[in-house]
């Protein structure tokens, strides 16, 4: 009987991981967040804060053979709200701590994300898991490196635990309300003036299929996770048929700090990408990790916008 | 959810909650008032020991989240979205198949017009079969009847631009424009076309200059595009400032070029591009008038190390015209602090000052030198070879600008 504790489990992506998981026999899925969730799921929920002894205390309780830890960073750091950094990263260092502690995890899934690339213009145009980011690093930028590097301490200790760190491109799609998602679907969405970022991303239920074999092929290593194909900004505007508003570098700043107001959170990172872009090389995820997006770049984008579940319409 | 889970959440999070079940007058609503309206009805089966595990209802669809109620989408709303979007996918077949406007062909002698932009590209920085690596002859030939057609497929983005961002469908129509100034304004001759490889990666190295605008990368890259038989792309590489300033930096990359990172350029070699390198950078670029036509120092010499990596050709290339279309009249470090002091992210050194708002039509002149052959058993150089094989390429195209000035007889 496989014990897996799950981070993360009142995101979008976490809930239906869960309820994936929850249907198989072999598994006794442990979830685990700080806000109750909004999808349901039939496993053991215990809502504990994540920043750091709660937590540790609580898996080396469960004792679990795998964790699939979402929430590696906090979402304060993903939404770029005020917290003290130790909030941002602490639940990281006591779910590595706990890991190092016990003997019986067999594999941890890590949900990272490409923001750790960061946004520079001496980036190369196509980033792989080995390319080391240029540039100052925004806060969730330094959050995320950071919590990988605890991912290498744990694999110091544990060197037989498989770990899969799975950078994902923003998720974008018909259900999920990240921050990225929110801002790119507004009606009116405000652009910096003279840039047209090359963005890529990766359908919702993709991310959740990713997880899900990650699960079932435990492959020890780092993966971008992203859909095939790329999107110039002004492009995917025009596809979804919303309006761009260009604003000089000031300005834009301020229609973000507006944005904030009206509860679409900006993250710090947000400005970088809106210039640079960011697309990252997928053949590891293809090749080695095994695992193929069913949606491309422009499938996500047109089924973000019109707000179409592809999964549903299928069936 | 339960009562007492609720009123544990903070304003916020009860009012995040109301917002996404589209509870209507719920930004007036006090905190209880917001328990009370998310509080499912008690017909709810809620029974259970552990109040924080969720019970899930036995009619609950688990296989996908289709039959949870999603914010703000209603069935209706669903069946319309899903009418648009075949709509639109109609759309987009309806121009994907449309060829009638254009008749780009391909060396292979098929149509390779529209039909091969519609595909979809990996992104991998390990060869992709991209539309930018298939020999497509977008040569800015079209012409303007045919931009409503290309238009079209901009706005549909019917097709993926390649890894490094070049857009087929802008780089075809901003090369049209240029193509005017390359007959008409340059009148640019191409001598020595045969020295650059029909197939394959090689590196193209030439002068440097400008001084406000880099013509020389446009018009070298037209002269393969227009003079040499099959039509090439080159990819012009240039430094990181290109990524910086507002406007340029999407442009140069949809037109064609790229950024002259190490990684950019050998994935380019290794995927049997064109290069177009101008190794004397900044320093030639900003060359004052007094100085044209005196190739200065070949950068570091990377092209070299990257030429013999890929095991490809350099291809020295001279090109007359492009220092004298805007003549430095003075190269001012002052100015470059200013422009540091408003973009600091620039790293500008100097910068050189040319009086003539507009180009001068000057005659250009494009020769291309007998290719320098990567060593045969492609093992990497070492310094001091890559430094001579370095000055060789500068040597060569010092001696070609020299010939070339000397046998003209006017600069108009």
């Amino acid at each position: 009987m496989e014990r897996v504790l799950v981070t993360g489990a009142a995101t979008w992506t976490g809930g239906n991981l869960i309820r994936r998981l929850s249907q198989r026999d072999d598994m006794a899925v442990f979830a685990v967040d700080d806000r109750s969730p909004r999808i349901r799921f039939d496993a053991d929920f215990r809502k504990l804060s994540l920043d750091g002894l709660d937590l540790a205390r609580y898996i080396l309780e469960v004792d679990p053979t795998m964790v699939i830890h979402l929430q590696s960073v906090h979402r304060t750091s993903e939404e770029g709200r005020r917290a003290s950094s130790e909030d941002r990263i602490l639940g990281s260092l006591g779910l590595f701590g706990a890991i190092e502690r016990l003997t019986s995890v067999r594999s941890v899934i890590i949900k990272s994300d490409t923001a750790i690339y960061g946004a520079s213009p001496r980036n190369p145009s196509v980033l792989a898991e080995t390319t080391r980011p240029q540039g100052k690093p925004s806060r969730h930028q330094r959050d995320l490196a950071e919590m990988e590097r605890f991912i290498g301490e744990a694999r110091k200790v544990h060197p037989e635990t498989v770990f899969t760190t799975l950078r994902f491109a923003p998720i974008f799609g018909p259900n999920v309300g990240n921050s990225i998602s929110r801002y790119l679907t507004l009606p009116v969405v405000p652009t910096l003036l003279g840039f047209d970022p090359r963005l890529q991303f990766i359908h919702d239920r993709d991310a959740v299929d990713a997880l899900e074999h990650a699960i079932d092929n435990p492959i020890d290593g780092i993966f971008n996770v992203a859909a095939d194909g790329q999107m110039y900004l002004s492009r995917m505007l025009r596809l979804g048929r919303r309006i761009p508003q260009p604003l000089p570098g000031r300005m834009f700043d301020t229609a973000l700090r507006a944005m904030t107001r009206f509860n679409v959170p900006a993250p710090d990172h947000l400005k970088g990408l809106m210039k640079h872009g960011r697309v990252t090389d997928t053949t590891r995820m293809h090749e080695d990790f095994g695992f193929t997006p069913t949606h491309t770049c422009r499938q996500t984008v047109l089924c973000g916008y019109e707000r179409i579940d592809t999964n549903h319409d299928a069936t | 959810m339960m009562q007492r889970d609720l009123t544990s959440l903070t304003k916020r999070e009860l009012y995040e909650m109301a917002r996404d079940r589209d509870i209507s007058g719920r930004s007036s609503m006090s905190k209880s008032e917001l328990v009370e309206a998310l509080t499912p009805p008690p017909t709810e089966p809620h029974e259970d020991n552990d109040p924080e595990v969720e019970v899930v209802e036995d009619d609950f669809d688990l296989d996908g989240i289709g039959s949870v109620p999603l914010p703000g989408i209603s069935p209706e709303d669903r069946a319309e979205a899903r009418a648009r979007r075949t709509a639109l996918e109609d759309r987009l077949s309806q121009f994907v198949d449309q060829s009638r406007h254009c008749s780009w062909t391909s060396i292979e002698g098929h149509p390779c017009g529209l039909p091969v932009l519609a595909g979809t590209v990996r992104c991998g920085l390990h060869g992709d079969g991209s539309i930018a690596d298939r020999p497509i002859p977008l040569t800015g030939s079209l012409g303007f009847s045919s931009w409503p057609a290309l238009w079209r497929h901009l706005t549909l983005a019917t097709y993926d631009p390649d890894a490094f961002g070049l857009d087929p469908v802008v780089a075809e129509m901003t090369w049209s424009v240029l193509n005017r100034l390359y007959y008409d304004y340059f009148r640019v001759e191409v001598e020595g076309i045969e020295n650059v490889p029909s197939n394959g990666g090689a590196v193209l190295v030439a002068n440097h200059g400008g001084a406000a605008v880099p013509y020389d990368g446009a018009m070298l890259a037209l002269a393969v595009m227009n003079e040499a038989e099959p039509p090439r792309r080159v990819r012009v590489i240039g430094t990181e400032i290109f990524n910086m300033l507002p406007f340029v930096s999407h442009l140069y990359r949809k037109v064609g070029a790229a950024y002259a990172g190490r990684d950019d350029a050998r994935e380019l070699l290794k995927r049997g591009h064109l290069l177009g390198v101008f190794p004397e950078g900044e320093r030639g670029f900003m060359k004052p008038v007094w100085e044209a036509y005196r190739v200065g120092r070949l950068g570091r010499g990377g092209f070299a190390d990257l030429a013999q990596d890929a095991g490809v050709p350099i291809v020295p290339v001279a090109i007359i015209g492009s220092e004298e279309v805007h003549p430095a009249v003075m190269v001012s470090k002052r100015l470059a602090q200013l422009v540091r002091l408003i973009f600091p992210e620039q790293r500008v050194e100097e910068i050189a000052v040319a009086l003539n708002p507009i180009p001068l039509p000057i005659r250009w002149k494009v020769r291309f030198l007998p290719p320098v052959e990567a060593s045969g058993d492609g093992e990497p150089i070492d310094g001091l070879e890559q430094l001579e094989r370095v000055e060789d390429v500068r040597r060569s195209i010092q001696a070609a600008l020299d010939d070339m000035l000397a046998h003209r007889t006017t600069a108009f």
